[in-house]
């Protein structure tokens, strides 16, 4: 864990997990799924269960 | 830092040695989409569609696919697309958080190495039968009861051409499935054009099942809702390194409604109409009796070049993994060795168990009882535990300095979830007999098992970990914890 390239690749990796920690200590993060997907997934996933379980799913 | 070694690390980043930055990734939502879509239609929509046909007929088929498949994908891609499309963590890497580095070894063996191994003896098994097809309408003699030779000697020559074209590494994978995805749905457009022009869309869904195994129609439904939620969730090994690619999480998340649901429904459905009218689920079947000589060939031609690219595909990226996880031993070992090593269990399941490609359907359930119970443990940890927030650093230490050592690398509490989850999964819905419970007819088999699984994650967590110093959960209103000591 001395040679150049291990200090290098050390380096490297605490400067992505910096990057992470600034994203993680704002106030939002950007591209994050917000309140409004959540409710139209779960919209989606309960209208295509009900609708297609009342359509043709009953024996 | 010179720009080689800059190059080097991005690489690196790449094949997930670390987390990719936001402005490393490479995939929008059109380019994920396109990449999710290509992947979910493959030749295993044949064989799901042909299997959901032997339950069910197309009219209830169609909504065994949708429900089926909407319930596996959305649980599948909220424990992974959604932490490792946020984060850019490679999956087994961000499963340590949950299992420990040791721990999240033994999942990639349990879901990416065995699912893969069997993968290739069904996909091979499937080249099998689409040259015995071909042989069959070539020489323009009737189909033999049983499986020939032929099949035999086709499913392990695509093994070794699979294990070839591996090792060749990358840019070849990347030339052949460019073609593949396309003329696949060509195939399914030609096929749906072919049974349209003998059946009415009222005939077509007026069809019956192929093989009803009981007399409770109830109960077939729900099977074949099974057989889709597995086919949802045998996406969980995969997914949360696709959606490392991706720009951002609601990339990384909503796409997969486009791919491996919306275009692994449409072709399904396709599959379930082929199978429901030729009267086999066996997709080879189809494609030597739905057009005639010229559709035949050309069709059973590709099935069997698009089987190959499957399997290259699977096992390039297991083994890529398998390196990654497994230390130095692995890691020093010659990369055509490991291949050829890898395939050794894919022949023998071909030369012993070769029932596993009409039994497909057996194996895929199987896999969701194990992939189940995972996604129930990482929603639960990610979720409701970590609250969404990871350290980062917990997962790159070194395991004596890491949070996430728990015991000796395993995370017992994990452990006994994911022991939990598969075995309601068993008691409820057996998948080797199909033997079930008056329960199963309400809620399946891996909804329980998702949720016991998340249940048992949650409650023994915080009954111990947090006294036992584990995995460095937040408590009250604290966002992480810091190191604590093993066992």
């Amino acid at each position: 864990m001395n040679s150049e390239v291990d200090v290098e690749r050390a380096q490297d990796l605490d400067r992505r997990l910096r990057a992470y920690e600034e994203l993680q200590s704002g106030q939002r993060w950007p591209g994050a799924l917000t309140t409004t997907d959540c409710v139209a997934l779960a919209v989606l996933a309960l209208a295509l269960v009900v609708g297609f379980y009342l359509w043709g799913g009953q024996p | 830092m010179s720009p080689s070694r800059e190059q080097e690390f991005r690489l690196g980043a790449e094949r997930g040695d670390t987390p990719l930055l936001p402005s490393e990734r490479v995939w929008g939502f059109w380019g994920f989409a396109y990449a999710n879509s290509a992947l979910a239609v493959a030749t295993w929509v044949f064989l799901i569609g042909g299997a959901t046909a032997l339950f069910v007929g197309p009219r209830q088929g169609i909504c065994a696919v949708v429900i089926g498949n909407i319930i596996g994908v959305i649980l599948a891609g909220c424990s992974t697309s959604l932490p490792c499309g946020k984060y850019g963590v490679e999956q087994f890497t961000f499963l340590r958080s949950m299992f420990g580095i040791n721990g999240s070894r033994l999942v990639y063996v349990l879901s990416v190495v065995v699912l893969t191994m069997g993968w290739l003896a069904v996909l091979g098994l499937m080249c099998g039968r689409a040259l015995d097809n071909l042989d069959t309408l070539v020489q323009q003699r009737p189909a033999g009861a049983g499986d020939g030779w032929l099949v035999t000697a086709g499913g392990l020559l695509a093994i070794v051409l699979a294990a070839a074209v591996a090792m060749r590494g990358p840019d070849m994978i990347r030339r052949l499935s460019a073609v593949i995805a396309p003329s696949l749905i060509l195939i399914m457009l030609a096929l749906m054009y072919l049974i349209l022009q003998r059946f009415s869309i009222g005939e077509l869904l007026a069809m019956p099942a192929l093989q009803l195994p009981f007399e409770d129609p109830h109960v077939n439904f729900m099977i074949a809702v099974e057989i889709n939620i597995a086919a949802g969730f045998s996406w969980w090994p995969y997914l949360g390194n696709l959606s490392r690619l991706c720009s951002n999480q609601r990339t990384a998340f909503w796409p997969n409604l486009v791919g491996i649901f919306g275009a692994a429904s449409l072709g399904e459905t396709v599959s379930l109409f082929a199978a429901s009218t030729l009267g086999s689920s066996d997709p080879t079947t189809w494609m030597r009796l739905a057009g005639g000589m010229g559709f035949g060939v050309v069709a059973l031609s590709f099935l069997a070049l698009a089987n190959l690219t499957g399997m290259v595909n699977i096992l390039y990226t297991a083994v890529i993994g398998l390196r990654q996880l497994a230390g130095e031993r692995l890691r020093a070992m010659r990369w055509g060795l490991l291949i050829a090593l890898f395939c050794v269990i894919p022949v023998a399941i071909v030369l012993l168990l070769p029932g596993i490609y009409d039994g497909f359907f057996i194996f895929l359930v199987w896999t969701s009882a194990l992939n189940s119970a995972l996604a129930g443990i990482g929603i639960a940890d990610y979720f409701f535990l970590r609250r969404q927030r990871l350290n980062l650093r917990h997962l790159y230490a070194a395991q004596g300095e890491s949070a996430l050592r728990f015991c000796k690398g395993f995370n017992p509490i994990a452990l006994v979830a994911l022991v939990a989850g598969f075995a309601i999964y068993v008691v409820v819905f057996n998948p080797q007999t199909l033997a079930n419970t008056h329960f199963f007819r309400f809620v399946t088999a891996s909804l329980p098992s998702c949720l016991l699984a998340g249940l048992v994650h949650y409650g023994l967590t915080r009954l111990l970990a947090a006294r036992l110093g584990w995995g460095g959960y937040p408590q009250g209103n604290e966002r992480t914890l810091q190191a604590g000591p093993t066992c």
